[in-house]
């Protein structure tokens, strides 16, 4: 298969403090890749270089072969969606507006083909009723479903989901899984930084383990969850477990 | 901060280097005014009786009968613009008008920047009192307690010339004809106009002295220079007393304010001579 | 009481409403212009180049530092005397309003813009619009919703100070109102409270609206 993404040498550091320190890292299509790790590791980072919201230091980055630079990135950025953390709504427009902007002002479709789109979009997230809801009256968990939307309406080749669940309270987490969970089984090549260890499990193909700015280790989700191969790893990963204190 | 007004101080340095630099605007000369078929001239639009507003929106006033007449032997429309006392200069420095009609003192101080035409009013100091201990002379001042206003003639001749006469001061002029109602000083003295018309209205209290200290006198004013205008406002007035003109204008603008009591030969000026 | 026949006194009335025709006229052309200019001024003043920097700073250090009578005369008196510009009072009244409030407008615009999270123009970047594109449909419309309670602010002030154009020859609403003091000084001596308590009236009519329409808006928008 085809690699929807390459990432070569990738080198980005912040007044001398290096973030990412030569990454590598291919993503083929259909392919849906989870990067995991401490925080400040670079995992945002290296998702925001992906789309120019940071200038790499060194290295490039190939959407379709193609390398990305200053001169094409209104362009990638047409290809690529990308999701964040906190609630990136457009306040001043409904949720209709918020997802038709892209579609009819940067790609020039036609609005009422692009409206009809929204709403059958929308009803398969379960949010047909909220057409004209203002992102204030929404939940968190209804806005982020609605930026997945967003960032579908645009087509594209790939998305980066960045903690996308990292500011919800934990009752609304699932139903923004469930979405990135359905897109996954809908074929979707996506690059995704995320917390939540078993919803990484299940919808990975493979996991990165991210610290200090290097890949350190790399595998299926079943070996990486269940037989990390390094220390850092397994340390890592035992901070998301508990044994109970309470005696038998 | 302090770079902001180093910056500051720069632009009006700037500012006032280019100012220097240029001449003043020119005033018309008189031919350039009947060429353009109009006279504008800056009168008050508050200050009856001299410059004023109907209640019909029409300009009126001892001066804005004068400048009606000047108009009109000129064989030109009127322009009247409203001007204020602080500005007055600053309309014939920039040009924005040809003449200044408003109630203009002439100063040795103005007379350096402006240019005056002969005078067609005179003012002095005028002495109001209760009638029941009417003051009619400075001997009578003596010894009692004068209500004046602070920063006036009156405040400053009084000082210099009467030290005799005890003086109560205020800051404003409705203070001080207050003071004279509740009856904290013996009379009040400031210019003769003013005294004269407070007078009319408050019965009981009349101007025992009608002229009093330095007389000043009132001219219209033109540009520093504009020589042709200045000769035709001159030739005007003196022409004018044949007609006993500004009396007619006393008779139509000053005589309701301040009644048959006065003698219009205190305030006005006819052909530019004082007696 | 007897003195409120004052206002009714000849034209009296048709001249205060005319009076406030002129100051509305004055406020309202300076007041589109401030706000058509600030928007531009706003968006060069959140620029980092240090030229247009320096000149929006300074630009607005002096609307600030400067009274605007001084600004007035400057323009109407310093114009004609300096380069024998003659301006009418009311086109000197409304280059000095549109000098000042289009300043004061492009702080509030770079007020407005930079409280708008980095985070709006990331997902409007990444969601493929160009700069402009971001700027007219994401930053503008958001930083105008911010904008509105002090520009309305800034619009009231503007009305209010342009009584200052009596001192250019301009007869606007309160000079209309001392010329009708004068006037009746000697008939009507109590006419004052009358007349100012009748441009107060014409003032608050004319703002009222403005703060309602704003009330108004903040409310659809909050």
């Amino acid at each position: 298969m085809e690699n929807v993404l390459e990432i070569r040498n990738l080198k980005k550091s912040f007044d001398g403090n290096g973030v990412l320190d030569g990454i590598s890292l291919s993503v083929r299509e259909g392919e849906v890749i989870v990067v995991v790790g401490p925080s400040g590791c670079g995992k945002s980072t290296l998702l925001r270089c992906v789309n120019g919201l940071e200038q790499p230091d060194g290295g490039e980055i190939l959407l379709d072969g193609k390398p990305i630079s200053a001169g094409n990135l209104v362009e990638v950025r047409r290809q690529i969606g990308m999701v964040f953390q906190s609630y990136d709504l457009f306040p001043h427009m409904d949720v209709l507006e918020n997802l038709s902007l892209g579609p009819v002002k940067a790609l020039k479709r036609p609005k009422a083909q692009v409206e009809e789109e929204a709403r059958q979009a929308l009803r398969r997230v379960g949010l047909e009723d909220k057409l004209h809801a203002l992102p204030r009256q929404l939940s968190g968990g209804q806005k982020q479903r609605v930026a997945l939307v967003r960032a579908m309406m645009m087509h594209p080749r790939m998305l980066l989901l960045d903690e996308i669940t990292a500011a919800l309270d934990p009752e609304m987490v699932r139903e923004v899984l469930n979405v990135v969970l359905d897109l996954a089984r809908d074929g979707m090549t996506m690059l995704i930084v995320t917390h939540e260890m078993r919803f990484a499990e299940a919808v990975a193909d493979r996991v990165l383990f991210l610290e200090n700015g290097n890949i350190v280790e790399e595998g299926k989700p079943a070996d990486f969850f269940h037989h990390p191969t390094t220390e850092r790893a397994r340390q890592f990963l035992d901070t998301f477990e508990f044994t109970s204190v309470k005696k038998p | 901060m302090k770079k902001i007004v180093a910056l500051f101080v720069a632009l009006i340095l700037t500012l006032s280097l280019i100012t220097a630099a240029f001449a003043d605007a020119q005033a018309r000369t008189l031919d350039e005014i009947k060429e353009s078929g109009k006279l504008v001239i800056g009168v008050f639009s508050d200050k009856k009786p001299f410059g004023y507003v109907d209640e019909f929106g029409e300009y009126q006033g001892y001066d804005v009968y004068f400048a009606r007449r000047l108009a009109e032997d000129l064989g030109v429309a009127l322009e009247l613009v409203s001007v204020d006392a602080p500005n007055r200069v600053e309309y014939l420095t920039s040009a924005k008008v040809d003449i200044i009609l408003a109630n203009f003192t002439v100063t040795p101080e103005r007379a350096e920047v402006v240019d005056f035409a002969l005078p067609y009013m005179k003012v002095a100091l005028g002495v109001v009192s209760p009638d029941a201990a009417l003051i009619t002379s400075v001997e009578d001042l003596r010894g009692k307690t004068l209500i004046v206003s602070k920063g006036t003639t009156a405040e400053t001749w009084f000082t210099a010339n009467e030290p005799e006469v005890n003086l109560l001061k205020f800051d404003t002029y409705t203070e001080t004809f207050n003071a004279l109602l509740d009856g904290r000083g013996d009379a009040l003295s400031t210019d003769n106009t003013e005294v004269l018309a407070w007078a009319i209205e408050n019965p009981g209290f009349t101007v025992g002295v009608e002229t009093l200290g330095s007389l000043d006198t009132i001219a219209p004013a033109v540009q520093k220079g504009n020589d042709t205008v200045l000769a035709y406002i001159d030739d005007e007035i003196v022409k004018l007393a044949e007609e006993q003109f500004f009396h007619a204008d006393y008779d139509a603008t000053l005589k309701d304010v301040y009644g048959d009591a006065v003698d219009p030969d205190n305030l006005v000026v006819e052909g530019g001579v004082i007696e | 009481m007897r003195d409120l026949a004052v206002l009714f006194k000849g034209n009296n009335l048709q001249r205060l409403l005319g009076g406030l025709g002129v100051t509305l006229e004055l406020s309202l052309v300076s007041v589109a212009l401030s706000v058509a200019l600030g928007l531009l001024a706003g968006v060069l003043m959140t620029l980092k180049n240090p030229v247009i920097r320096a000149a929006m700073r300074l630009w607005l250090e002096t609307v600030r530092i400067v009274p605007q009578l001084v600004l007035l005369f400057l323009v109407y008196f310093g114009m004609a005397k300096a380069f024998n510009l003659q301006l009418s009072g009311e086109a000197a009244a409304v280059i000095v309003f549109t000098f000042w409030g289009a300043g004061e407008m492009g702080d509030l615009v770079r007020g407005a813009i930079t409280s708008i999270p980095v985070h709006q123009r990331e997902s409007s970047a990444a969601l493929g619009l160009t700069r402009g594109q971001t700027w007219r449909y994401v930053l503008l419309p958001q930083a105008a919703r911010r904008l509105i309670p002090q520009a309305i602010n800034l619009a009231t002030r503007m009305i209010k100070t342009t009584s200052l154009v009596m001192l250019i020859g301009v007869v606007e609403v309160l000079k209309v109102g001392s010329q009708i003091i004068d006037a009746a000084r000697y008939d009507a001596p109590q006419g004052a409270v009358w007349v100012y308590g009748a441009v107060f009236f014409l003032y608050f009519f004319a703002c009222w609206p403005i703060s309602l329409a704003a009330g108004w808006l903040e409310k659809r928008w909050a």
